[in-house]
C-alpha cells in the first residue's frame, strides 16, 4: 500500500520524485546546496526556498501560504547547519488534483501531505543530509465521527473536519493543519491514528507482521521505498 | 604599565548588547530561571492585553484599531454591491449557504505589511510572502468558520403578483444583488503575532459594520441605497472563533541528544521571540455561553516539541484567551 512513487524522473535537478496518492500527484525537484542571493543568505544555516505551482494557472496567496508551511517543515527535517550561506531550492509542481468541488479549507489541507511527502522524497533523492525521516498523512472525520486515513474524494466532500499531520520516525509532530469543527477528544484520536500510520510507514516490519495486520495504515511503504533506493544505489558494486 | 589606568572593564554586556549579539542564549537565559520570565517581563503563558477602538474611520462601513503590545493594526470594512446579473457563472441552487459565500468570494480580506511597520518589511514594496500568507489565512478562517450569515449579504426583490401567476403560488423572492465586503487590514506597527491582532481587528470592524438599507428598483433596474443612518443594519456574527498563537523555543540542536533538549511554550510571541522559534502553533477555538468548546482550526508547523500533551495545554490557554477576548469585544 501507499502512494505510487517514482524516483529521479528529472535529469537536470539534483533530486526529484513524483508521488501520486488517490487525490493528488506532485512532481518535486530539489536543487542544493546552491549559491544564495545576498538578501536571503543566513550566516549559520542554509536558506530554504519552496516554490509551489498549481496544476493550472499561476500561484497566488494560497500557494505563498502553502510554501511557508512546507518551508517550516523542511527546516526541521534538513540538517541546515551543515551548509551555511547556501540555498536549498525545492520546487513542487502539482500535476493532478481532485475533481469534485471541495471547500477551500478542505482542499488546502488535503494537498499538504502530498507536498510534504514529495518534497521529502526529492530531498532523499538529492542526497541532502537529513536529521529525520518524515511522513505526512491526511485524515478526515465524518459527521458520525468516523476517522478515515487517506480519505477518498467523496469522504472529503462530506467530512466534518480534515487534518493533515506529519510525524518523524521518533513520533515528533512536525506539521498539523486541521480545519472544521471538532473537539479535543476527536483531535487526540486523530493524532493517535496519524502517529501510528506515520511511524508504521518507516517501521521495521517483517513479512509476518504485515500479513497479520495487513491494513493500509500499517504498511511500511516509505521504508520499502527507501530501502529499494539504497539497494539500487550500491548495485554497481555487485557488477564490478 | 601606567598605574593610573582605569580598571579593566568586566566582561559583562549591557542587556541590549547581549540581546543583539546572541539572541538565542539571551532568551534561553531568561527562560531557564526557576520561574521563567520572558525578556518583555511577561510570564510564558501571558498574552498581551488588546486595546480596541472602533469606528475611527468615518468613510468605511466599519472599522477598528487594535493594539496588542507593540503590534498595532487598523482594519476597515468597505461594502460594495455585486449585481447578480454581473456574475459570470451564478452558483447552482443546490449549493449550501456557506459555500455560496465562498463561491462568489463575497468576503475579500487583504493585509498590508509594507507600511514601514517593521524593518523586515520595506515600505512601498509589493506584498511579500508573509503578507500574502496572512491574507490567505484570514480569508480561509472567515469562510470556514461560517461566521457571516449569507442572508445578511443578500439584496432581495419580491416580484409582484401578476394575473398570469397561479393564484396559489406565493410571491417569488429573487436575489438581485449581493454585498461584497472588502476588509483591508493595515499593520502600522509589527511586533509579532500579526495574525491574532489582525483577526481581533477584523471581528471588531465587522461588529461595527453597518450596511445601508438597499433595495432593487424595478423601474430603474438598479439597486438603490438609503442615505439614512437609522435604516442601516448591523451584521450579525455567529459563534465568533478566537485564535491564540504560541511560539515554542527549544534548545534542540542537531549537535545534541534529543532527550537533553528543553522547550518552553510562549503565548502571544513578540517579534524577537518569534524570530528565534522554529515552531509555531495557532489554535482557533470557539467558546462562550451556549456554545460547546470546540476547535475550528489548528495550524502548527516546524519543530516537533509540541505533542499531544502540549497541545492540550495550548487548548486550555486558547480557551481562556478566547473568553477574555470575547469579553473585551463585548460578545458575551
Amino acid at each position: 500500500m501507499g502512494p505510487d512513487i517514482s524516483h529521479h524522473p528529472l535529469a537536470g535537478a539534483d533530486g526529484s520524485a513524483t508521488i501520486s496518492s488517490n487525490l493528488y500527484s506532485v512532481l518535486a525537484a530539489v536543487n542544493g546546496p546552491i549559491e544564495v542571493q545576498r538578501r536571503d543568505e543566513l550566516p549559520e544555516e542554509a536558506a530554504i526556498e519552496v516554490n509551489i505551482r498549481p496544476a493550472s494557472g499561476v500561484g497566488g496567496p494560497r500557494e505563498r501560504w502553502l510554501e511557508s508551511v512546507v518551508t517550516a517543515v523542511l527546516r526541521s527535517v534538513l540538517l541546515v547547519h551543515m551548509h551555511p550561506r547556501t540555498l536549498i531550492q525545492v520546487t513542487l509542481q502539482l500535476t493532478t488534483g481532485p475533481t469534485l468541488k471541495l471547500k477551500n479549507a478542505t482542499r488546502d489541507i488535503s494537498v499538504l501531505p502530498s507536498l510534504v511527502n514529495a518534497a521529502f522524497l526529492a530531498l532523499v533523492d538529492g542526497g541532502l543530509p537529513l536529521q529525520s525521516t518524515v511522513t505526512a498523512v491526511l485524515l478526515a472525520v465524518s459527521g458520525e465521527e468516523v476517522i478515515s486515513i487517506d480519505p477518498a474524494e467523496k469522504e472529503l466532500a462530506g467530512c466534518k473536519s480534515v487534518h493533515a499531520l506529519a510525524y518523524t520516525q521518533h513520533g515528533d509532530l512536525l506539521l498539523n493543519e486541521s480545519a472544521g469543527n471538532f473537539n479535543l477528544e476527536v483531535w487526540e484520536e486523530v493524532a493517535d491514528r496519524a502517529e501510528k500510520a506515520c511511524v508504521a510507514a518507516v517501521a521495521l516490519a517483517s513479512e509476518d507482521d504485515e500479513m497479520a495486520n495487513g491494513t493500509a495504515e500499517a504498511a511500511p511503504w516509505l521504508r520499502r521505498e527507501l530501502e529499494e533506493k539504497a539497494r539500487d544505489a550500491v548495485a554497481w558494486r555487485d557488477h564490478t | 604599565m601606567a598605574k593610573d589606568a582605569s580598571p579593566v572593564p568586566g566582561l559583562a554586556f549591557p542587556r541590549e548588547t547581549f540581546a543583539k549579539l546572541t539572541p538565542a542564549p539571551f532568551l534561553h537565559a531568561h527562560l531557564k530561571q526557576a520561574k521563567p520570565v520572558r525578556p518583555s517581563g511577561r510570564a510564558v503563558g501571558d498574552f498581551r492585553e488588546p486595546t480596541i477602538n472602533i469606528g475611527s474611520l468615518s468613510h468605511s462601513n466599519g472599522s477598528a484599531v487594535v493594539r496588542l503590545g507593540d503590534t498595532a493594526v487598523v482594519c476597515g470594512v468597505r461594502a460594495e454591491i455585486l449585481l447578480a446579473s454581473d456574475i459570470p457563472s451564478p452558483p447552482k441552487e443546490d449549493l449550501s449557504e456557506s459555500q455560496m459565500l465562498e463561491n462568489l468570494g463575497l468576503i475579500v480580506p487583504n493585509v498590508e505589511l509594507s507600511t514601514g511597520c517593521s524593518p523586515n518589511h520595506l515600505p512601498g514594496n509589493a506584498p511579500g510572502t508573509q503578507a500574502q500568507a496572512l491574507s490567505y489565512r484570514l480569508s480561509s478562517l472567515l469562510y470556514s468558520s461560517e461566521m457571516l450569515r449569507p442572508q445578511d449579504l443578500r439584496i432581495e426583490y419580491t416580484t409582484p403578483q401578476t394575473d398570469d401567476d397561479l393564484p396559489d403560488q406565493g410571491p417569488q423572492v429573487v436575489t438581485k444583488a449581493y454585498w461584497t465586503l472588502y476588509i483591508d487590514i493595515l499593520c502600522i506597527a509589527l511586533d509579532g503575532n500579526a495574525y491574532d491582532a489582525a483577526w481581533i481587528a477584523v471581528i471588531a470592524a465587522l461588529q461595527d459594520c453597518k450596511l445601508p438599507k438597499a433595495w432593487w428598483d424595478q423601474d430603474r433596474e438598479m439597486v438603490l441605497c438609503s442615505p439614512l443612518a437609522s435604516e442601516a443594519s448591523k451584521l450579525h456574527l455567529r459563534d465568533v472563533p478566537i485564535p491564540a498563537t504560541f511560539a515554542i523555543f527549544s534548545t534542540l540542536s542537531p549537535l545534541k541528544q534529543r532527550s537533553e533538549a528543553d522547550h518552553w511554550v510562549m503565548a502571544d510571541p513578540d517579534e524577537f521571540e518569534a524570530a528565534l522559534c522554529a515552531e509555531m502553533v495557532t489554535m482557533v477555538v470557539r467558546t462562550g455561553a451556549g456554545i460547546n468548546d470546540s476547535i475550528v482550526r489548528i495550524e502548527k508547523h516546524g519543530g516537533g516539541m509540541v505533542g499531544r500533551t502540549a497541545m492540550k495545554e495550548c487548548f486550555g490557554m486558547a480557551l481562556a484567551r478566547a473568553k477574555n477576548i470575547r469579553r473585551v469585544l463585548q460578545i458575551d
